[in-house]
């Protein structure tokens, strides 16, 4: 999983990635434009993180599951 | 016949994708995670392949794309290398790059092992080499249509001026509906695509803001 380090932890793309999305549902292209990185990677995260439950997806938005809130502030 | 053919068991012969059609969907592990070809929807691409990791030509080209990436995003242009090597390859020659030349390679590349991709393009020349992908070029727009095919023997590194201009030129043409010529360069006249009628031909020919030299051969600046 490109989002989740050899320890467990985030790496600084996902976190980036969810801290965006933390209080708002976005689009990839509005994360990405409002992060700075690239789409496809913005694209790609959010893919895993919704495989994984760290995101909710609706239609072609994305907001941060609130079960996976403390990951954020781990590491 | 059938079973002549089955027994012989010869290799699956994939043409390659044509300019103009759809490049071919692809789901492939990268230095970068799992990509998908749609996840670079709205932006234009450089899919190229390498033949091996380690190697010095690949070396200079690698640096030499990573030179040009900065040059490319500003173009909205990403670059996704391939070639038939492991991901821990891909991640061990990346950190030697770093390590031995000072540059930090920052695109994904495609650890194509069961040559999935590369054969979906075409990259694998078995004449040269079965077990390489040769040195391919895929310029893919933001509709993810095949624009441009370059393809360089495995002895032959690329010219990245090149690469840069046929992005440019293609963009070029997008915007503007017209077609360059040849060496065309950014600030170059471009060409003003011929009247498909004759009054639009003599009315070209009046047109003070085109060098005509005859009604198919016009030109003006952008």
């Amino acid at each position: 999983m490109a989002c989740i380090d050899d320890k467990g932890n985030l790496t600084a793309t996902a976190k980036k990635i969810l801290t965006a999305v933390k209080d708002q549902s976005l689009t990839a292209e509005e994360v990405a434009s409002g992060t700075g990185l690239p789409l496809f990677k913005v694209r790609s995260s959010l893919r895993d993180m919704a495989s994984m439950g760290f995101v909710i997806q609706e239609d072609d938005t994305y907001q941060l599951n609130e079960k996976a809130e403390k990951l954020l502030n781990r590491g | 016949m059938t079973e002549n053919i089955q027994n012989n068991q010869e290799p699956e012969v994939r043409s390659l994708p044509r300019i103009g059609s759809k490049a071919p969907a692809f789901e492939a592990v990268t230095t970068h995670g799992t990509l998908k070809l749609e996840d670079y929807k709205g932006s234009w691409l450089v899919l190229f392949s390498h033949p091996a990791d380690f190697t010095p030509v690949c070396t200079t080209e690698f640096m030499a794309f990573q030179e040009i990436y900065p040059q490319l995003r500003e173009m909205n242009t990403e670059l996704l290398g391939l070639s038939i090597d492991s991901v821990h390859s891909h991640i061990a020659w990346v950190r030697n790059i770093e390590e031995k030349f000072g540059v930090k390679i920052e695109f994904p590349i495609i650890a194509d092992l069961n040559k999935d991709v590369a054969q979906k393009y075409g990259m694998i020349m078995p004449e040269e080499s079965s077990t390489e992908a040769s040195r391919a070029v895929f310029i893919i727009d933001d509709k993810q249509v095949v624009r441009a095919i370059i393809y360089y023997p495995l002895s032959t590194g690329r010219n990245m001026d090149e690469i840069l201009r046929v992005i440019k030129a293609l963009q070029t043409t997008d915007r503007h509906n017209i077609a360059t010529p040849a060496n065309w360069k950014e600030g170059d006249k471009v060409i003003v695509p011929p009247s498909p009628t004759q009054e639009g031909a003599e009315e070209r020919m009046k047109d003070k803001d085109l060098e005509c030299v005859d009604f198919y051969f016009c030109k003006k600046q952008l």
